[in-house]
């Protein structure tokens, strides 16, 4: 039972891809469109392997599509007022850190739960890239084409060219497998996560870990808003705005493969290619856009029942 | 679950696999937009006529994903892209398309060297009408609210125009320069935007018009007057698109006195004759193709 | 007219593991019978199945002729038994009226409106039932001490009722949260309901209460019945020994190195938002007690000194420091802490039992983790504290309450400890596992670790301690010596501290 429950979602992954490489014999498993899924998921792999660093600790973060969008406008301002490719992507990567760092505030220090505060940084910051912004695109000349041609260039590996936003989100993915599996600190997020008051009375500091942890959240969405800004060349104060639920969904997809329902970036992963791979799919199948995103959220509420009334019987 | 994916898969796989049949694919993210609407039933529409397979993909606003969608459709080697997004910002798409052969033509979209064309209102002289309209009307003199929109460029080059105009009249004022939210369709914002500023305004008279930059501010603005019961101030009213819900309220002879139509439904059949054009090899020279507009007012708006 | 309940051929496995056996009891009514079992010898499965919250791989049920079928709760209430459990279930928020008469639907007028005045009147008469009067049934049930949240737990099983009459009640480790004070009132109320003639079945740990309250006993073993009979035919050690299966050593590992006179704790007048007056030196290698009545700020006082909670004033010297700022703080300096409640506070129950006893220690470990090297940590530790696991990689979870306090016990080891912090040692923990915990206990202070032990079993206290400290209501109101103390002494001075 437990292994069906871990399972269950891999094995509906596989079918999911048997049946399109089936039904899209010519065009679904061919590198160039794995490549492309690779590409159009690397900022969703970003922010759901950054915010899986919080659900470890049972905590989320509602604000990362606005900071998303925020670390875009951020960069763009400063490319606007001629600053330099770099000053604009650290301003953004900064501005992502102190929102996340603030979150951790809110959560850690200040007490306010995640759903609450992060529900209400979601608004400061979705407001603040409306003022930066005054409401508009930046876009056109003003954003650098050094910038925009990041995400349109690659690495060369025989015939295929790696995009250069898949390796940004593998590395991502990397540090944060790293950070959470393999080093003490992850360790100590995860026991935060398993009971949270045993972990304080046994010398763990939580209050600076779930700080810690919200603020590499935050730089994760800032990571990502950065590469959609270098995607649509562009930044709209509002264009990460869809990547919060998309992210919690794959985070919740992938707990329902480990062994204690825990979190873990590797699993995050999987859930992300679900998302990505039943949306390219269909997109190719030519189901309509909005039953896609029915289905979509039929089978994550599928995958997670499944998980969970398997649980309740064990 | 997955026996449901199939069937819908598969029933849609029989209805559109007419058999060697070009395929295109329609890709906005704005599909809830009326004017949006219309525009790509009147593509569908010429495009049936032609015999061509049409995939119509809603990206609900998400840029990126309009990028994903067209490098799917470029995957599954369509024969021609319609856009109605800004082609700057899904120029990665775009480049793909190139590189691949495959043409993309703009629908209301925004021009582009990518792009073979696009297609659509000369959204300068519609401003340019709806803005001289309330000067004229207003005799040059008294203070106009603004609703505009500049995150999308065709809105936004709406509101330069407007700008220019009421600049050009040393008496009349912009009050406020108001961006709603659009989230809601953008009446309810609006309306919330425009009691907002009644109230900061309560003079009779204080108001002289409010000029939007598409219809939904103006149905808002006119909803938050008539709720104010400040009707009769002979505050006006203009929007663009001409929208049905628009018709009818200036049909009804109050605040909301104009409109401007464009032709959606033939911008969709123009988006569709370059396409043609594409097929059958014909050159297209101009990269900007207008359809014409039309002003409405009580008198024609039924 | 005496009835007799009789449990025929009961049988459970949990996945092909047994965890009872063709046990076969019979329960007088008017009689007190007594379950026993060390942890995981069936105890908790047979109330399991008797209360239906799981099903039996097969077992009959009669009531003298009438056989009674369990499959579900409903039944199990209807069939007239009833279930007192440890656990505190009291739903904070609501009146203490309210959770007493939680379980049964309460009484209306005109069946809409609620009869508030009747709601009270049943809850008040329930606390009558037993002695506890003191509690205004009004009241939100957050507001209680821990015994009084066990009283009012308790006496929702004694509300009145029309339909049906309660036949049996199952007591489950009814006074681990209990002071002896209270103990004595459910012990009392005990006696009514036999004289009213129900049949009760106890279960507890402690044995000189099941001799003294308790008429039969039954005692599991590995889940075999191993005996049931009458209670004057069996002596303490013969109990201990079907229990165990071993002949009962000294319960109480006595001190064999002497005391060095190094003081590694030095209290004066230590004032917090709670306690008062904390005033005690404590030297290497010494044990203190603290003890008091239930809720008196013994917790407070040890997680005082493992870093939560401020001290407004006094002077506090702590391993040559002061006060830890933090459990960070205290484990870092060398104290060791284990919590009172080792499930909520102690471990991370769904981890494995290497990641919970070395998660108070990561820092050694550096930054990258290293399984490997933990693994060999662990086991080491756990073999010295005789866990008994399937390997460091078993989810702490699947232990039972003495292994799980075991791996709280490696973790306080891994530190090599100079002051050692237990709340409720022993609390829920079997007799075998409790040997094994006096036994390192004393080990620890003959090699020099100071220890301070909370806990509210006072023959534990006199046993294991060398000064004990008293507390009634966050203040300290004595500090005796053990030698030649009794437990009666003990307990006229907790009681007359709770007077003055």
């Amino acid at each position: 039972m437990q292994k069906l429950r871990q399972s269950g979602t891999l094995i509906g992954f596989v079918l999911i891809i048997a049946f399109f490489s089936f039904q899209l014999p010519d065009t679904f498993l061919t590198a160039r469109n794995l490549l492309n899924i690779s590409q159009q998921l690397s900022m969703l792999a970003v922010v759901a392997a950054t915010m899986t660093i919080v659900m470890v600790m049972n905590d989320f973060d509602l604000s990362v599509g606005s900071m998303a969008s925020l670390s875009g406008i951020v960069a763009a301002s400063l490319f606007v007022n001629e600053y330099s490719i770099w000053a604009g992507i650290g301003a953004a990567l900064l501005v992502g850190l102190v929102g996340g760092l603030f979150n951790g505030i809110l959560v850690s220090v200040v007490g306010i739960l995640p759903f609450v505060a992060t529900l209400g940084t979601l608004t400061v910051y979705s407001g603040a890239a409306f003022l930066l912004s005054g409401g508009k695109t930046i876009f056109g000349r003003d954003i650098p084409k050094s910038f925009s041609d990041f995400s349109r260039g690659g690495i060369e590996v025989g015939s295929i060219k790696i995009p250069m936003l898949t390796i940004t989100a593998g590395f991502v993915i990397f540090v944060c497998w790293y950070i959470l599996e393999q080093t003490n600190f992850g360790r100590r997020l995860y026991a935060i996560g398993g009971n949270r008051e045993a972990s304080y009375l046994a010398g763990i500091k939580v209050v600076k870990l779930r700080m810690l942890a919200f603020a590499l959240t935050g730089l994760g969405a800032a990571v990502a808003g950065l590469m959609y800004a270098s995607r649509v060349a562009s930044a709209n104060p509002t264009q990460g705005a869809g990547l919060m639920l998309d992210a919690i969904a794959a985070v919740f997809l992938g707990m329902t493969m480990s062994k204690q329902s825990e979190p873990r970036v590797i699993f995050t992963l999987i859930g992300v290619l679900v998302l990505g791979v039943l949306d390219n799919g269909m997109t190719q199948m030519r189901v309509d856009s909005y039953v896609r995103e029915i289905l979509v959220g039929l089978i994550v509420i599928a995958a997670v029942a499944v998980s969970s009334i398997s649980k309740a019987n064990r | 679950m997955k026996t449901l994916i199939k069937s819908v898969a598969i029933s849609l796989l029989i209805s559109s696999s007419a058999a060697f049949a070009e395929t295109v694919a329609v890709i906005t993210p704005y599909l809830a937009q009326p004017g949006t609407q219309a525009a790509i039933e009147g593509f569908e529409a010429a495009a049936s006529d032609k015999g061509w397979d049409v995939n119509v993909i809603d990206t609900a606003g998400d840029i990126a994903a309009a990028i994903s969608r067209i490098e799917d459709s470029i995957t599954q080697n369509v024969d021609a892209i319609v856009i109605n997004v800004d082609p700057a910002q899904v120029s990665a798409g775009l480049q793909s398309a190139k590189d691949a052969g495959i043409p993309v033509v703009g629908l209301d979209a925004g021009a582009d060297p990518l792009l073979v064309a696009n297609v659509t209102s000369n959204g300068y002289a519609m401003a340019a009408e709806t803005s001289v309209y309330i000067a004229n009307r207003i005799e040059g003199s008294g203070k106009v609210v603004m609703f505009v929109f500049d995150a999308f460029p065709p809105v936004q080059i709406r509101g330069v125009i407007a700008d220019a105009v009421f600049g050009n009249f040393p008496d009349i004022e912009v009050l406020d320069r108001v961006t709603p939210d659009v989230s809601d369709g953008g009446i309810a914002d609006s309306r919330a935007k425009m009691e907002a500023i009644l109230a900061a305004n309560p003079e009779p008279g204080s108001i002289g018009a409010v000029w939007a930059a598409w219809d939904q501010p103006a149905l808002g603005a006119l909803q938050a007057i008539e709720g104010a019961g400040r009707e009769n101030e002979g505050i006006v009213i203009t929007g663009i698109d001409a929208n049905p819900q628009a018709r009818d309220a200036i049909a009804q002879g109050g605040n909301f006195e104009a409109s401007i139509a464009q032709d959606f439904a033939a911008m969709g059949a123009a988006a569709a004759e370059v396409v043609a054009g594409t097929f059958a090899n014909k050159e297209q020279r101009a990269s900007v193709i207008y359809v014409p507009t039309k002003m409405v007012t009580a008198n024609n708006a039924k | 007219m005496m009835h007799k309940l009789t449990l025929n051929n009961v049988s459970k496995a949990f996945n092909g593991v047994p965890a009872l056996n063709d046990v076969s009891i019979t329960v007088l009514s008017g009689r007190t019978h007594a379950l026993m079992g060390e942890n995981g010898a069936g105890k908790s499965t047979l109330i399991k199945l008797l209360a239906g919250v799981i099903n039996a791989d097969s077992m009959s049920i009669f009531r003298d002729k009438e056989h009674i079928r369990i499959t579900n709760t409903i039944d199990a209430t209807s069939a007239g038994f009833r279930f007192i459990h440890q656990e505190l279930n009291l739903v904070p928020e609501i009146s203490i009226a309210e959770n007493i008469l939680l379980s049964k639907n309460l009484p209306t007028l005109f069946g809409i409106q609620i009869d508030w005045a009747k709601v009270y009147r049943k809850a008040e008469l329930a606390l009558e039932f037993l002695g506890a009067t003191h509690i205004n049934v009004k009241s939100q049930a957050g507001v209680l001490t821990s015994g009084d949240k066990m009283l009012v737990m308790i006496a929702s099983a004694f509300v009145a009722e029309e339909e049906s009459s309660p036949y049996l009640y199952v007591f489950d480790e009814p006074t681990a949260a209990l002071t002896d004070q209270e103990s004595e009132m459910l012990f009392s109320a005990m006696t009514k309901l036999k004289e009213k003639g129900a049949a009760l079945l106890y279960v507890s740990h402690r044995i000189d209460e099941i001799m003294k309250v308790c008429d039969d006993i039954s005692i599991l073993r590995d889940g075999v019945l191993v005996k049931s009979t009458e209670i004057k035919n069996l002596k303490k050690a013969e109990i201990i020994k079907f229990m165990t299966g071993r002949e009962l050593k000294d319960s109480y590992p006595p001190r064999t190195a002497s005391m060095s006179s190094k003081k590694t704790i030095s209290l004066r007048n230590i004032e917090t938002d709670y306690l008062k007056g904390i005033t005690f030196d404590l030297k290497a290698g010494e044990i203190l007690g603290v003890t008091g009545l239930a809720g008196s700020g013994q917790s407070s006082l040890l997680k005082l000194l493992v870093g939560v909670g401020k001290a407004l004033s006094g002077d506090a010297t702590v391993l040559e420091n002061s006060l830890a700022k933090s459990p960070h703080d205290a484990w870092s300096k060398g104290i060791a802490f284990i919590p009172r409640e080792r499930r909520s506070e102690g471990l991370c129950l769904e981890m494995n039992v290497r990641e919970n006893v070395v998660l108070s220690h990561l820092k050694s470990y550096g930054f990258h983790a290293k399984p490997k090297l933990e693994q060999s940590d662990v086991e080491m530790l756990a073999g010295q504290v005789k866990v008994k696991y399937n390997g460091s990689h078993q989810p702490v979870f699947e232990l039972s309450g003495g292994n799980q306090q075991k791996v709280l016990f490696a973790r306080a080891l891994k530190g090599a400890p100079e002051l050692l912090l237990l709340d409720e040692p022993t609390r829920g923990v079997d007799i075998g596992a409790k040997y094994e915990i006096y036994t390192l206990v004393r080990e620890l202070s003959d090699n020099g670790c100071s220890i301070i032990i909370s806990s509210s079993d006072l023959p534990e206290i006199l046993g294991m301690c060398d000064r004990i400290l008293i507390l009634s209501d966050g203040r300290q109101t004595g500090l005796l010596e053990k030698c030649s103390l009794t437990s009666g002494d003990l307990l006229t001075n907790i009681y007359s501290s709770d007077l003055r």
